[in-house]
């Protein structure tokens, strides 16, 4: 086997696609499992299959972000400017289910105290992920620079 | 050394064209060490398994002029996990002699230490592959095989002693 044919074999953990589809499986199912979650507590009562249903809904979601986190941690690279695009694409899905917690507590009038809580948390979590990202990046840039790269 | 220090950094950026670079530089040593050290049966899945676990472990790694030590330390993981039971024999202790730097003041040139190698236990088997035959440093030797230089030392001496043996009886000699 020459470093060529290696190389082939190496295109599959560095596929971008699988990079990319392996991120938004996280974040989607993040994302659902908690606007799923907040509609279920945005509800005052409801019957036992009710709640057994978005119970599920939110393993479910959970599940691909479990799926999601262990492929990215342990199964395929993410470099710096990934982890960049990941940390956008994080704080973008922050960002829709703050509105969308938003929306339905304007529809609803207020959600419980804990969906709150959840998007501050999820909101700051995404954005320190990017600013870490930003700074990894930058940080190479320069040593790339420094070694006339 | 910092052209492999530039390609870890570039690779740890994402040039995928950085990647291959890395690999083309590096695949013949791990590939020789691989296979001198497992046979040339396994060496091509080993070797694979080695730079899979290169890629997946680059974006992490913090000292990119760290990395032949790095490198070296995961061929001799997977080595060591299809070796297991040659490693898992006693070490016999040997005071340690003067390396040379110089593998020609060696007793032995590369085409004999090729040639007697596989008769030579894993751990002797290692070190003379990773001085003599890919040039490493006695401290970077040290790293890879996670034990002090002097154990380095001793195992280099001892392998030295053994393959002089080796030779001494393929060609008849008491």
């Amino acid at each position: 086997m020459n470093a060529d044919e290696l190389i082939s074999r190496l295109s599959g953990p560095l596929s971008l696609r699988r990079r990319v589809a392996t991120t938004v499986a996280l974040l989607g199912g993040l994302l659902g499992a908690a606007f799923v979650g907040l509609l279920w507590l945005s509800e005052p009562v409801l019957p036992l299959r009710t709640q057994l249903a978005f119970g599920a809904l939110v393993l479910v979601g959970l599940g691909w972000a479990g799926y999601g986190s262990w492929v990215l941690s342990r199964r395929t690279p993410l470099f710096a400017l990934d982890r960049v695009i990941a940390g956008w694409l994080a704080l973008a899905a922050s960002g829709l289910l703050a509105g969308l917690t938003a929306l339905v507590a304007l529809t609803r009038g207020g959600v419980h105290w804990a969906a709150y809580l959840m998007v501050v948390v999820l909101l700051m979590v995404a954005a320190g992920n990017l600013v870490r990202a930003r700074a990894l990046r930058g940080a190479l840039l320069r040593r790339k620079r420094e070694l006339g790269g | 050394m910092s052209s492999d220090e530039l390609l870890v950094v570039r690779c740890r950026l994402g040039e995928r064209d950085a990647l291959a670079e890395l690999v083309r530089a590096w695949h013949a040593p791990v590939w020789g060490y691989v296979r001198r050290m497992i046979g040339p049966a396994e060496a091509d899945d080993v070797t694979q398994e080695v730079w899979l676990a290169v890629v997946r472990g680059l974006p992490g790694l913090r000292q990119p002029e760290r990395f032949t030590p790095w490198l070296f330390t995961i061929a001799r993981r997977a080595v060591t996990n299809r070796l297991r039971a040659e490693y898992a024999r006693p070490e016999i202790a040997t005071d340690a002699e003067p390396v040379s730097p110089d593998p020609a003041d060696a007793l032995v040139d590369r085409a004999e230490l090729v040639a007697g190698l596989a008769a030579l236990p894993a751990r002797e088997r290692e070190v003379l592959i990773l001085f003599h035959l890919e040039d490493l440093p006695l401290e970077t030797c040290a790293l890879i095989c996670d034990v002090p230089v002097g154990t380095v030392k001793s195992r280099l001496s001892r392998a030295r002693r053994l393959l002089r043996e080796e030779m001494n009886r393929k060609e008849g000699r008491p």
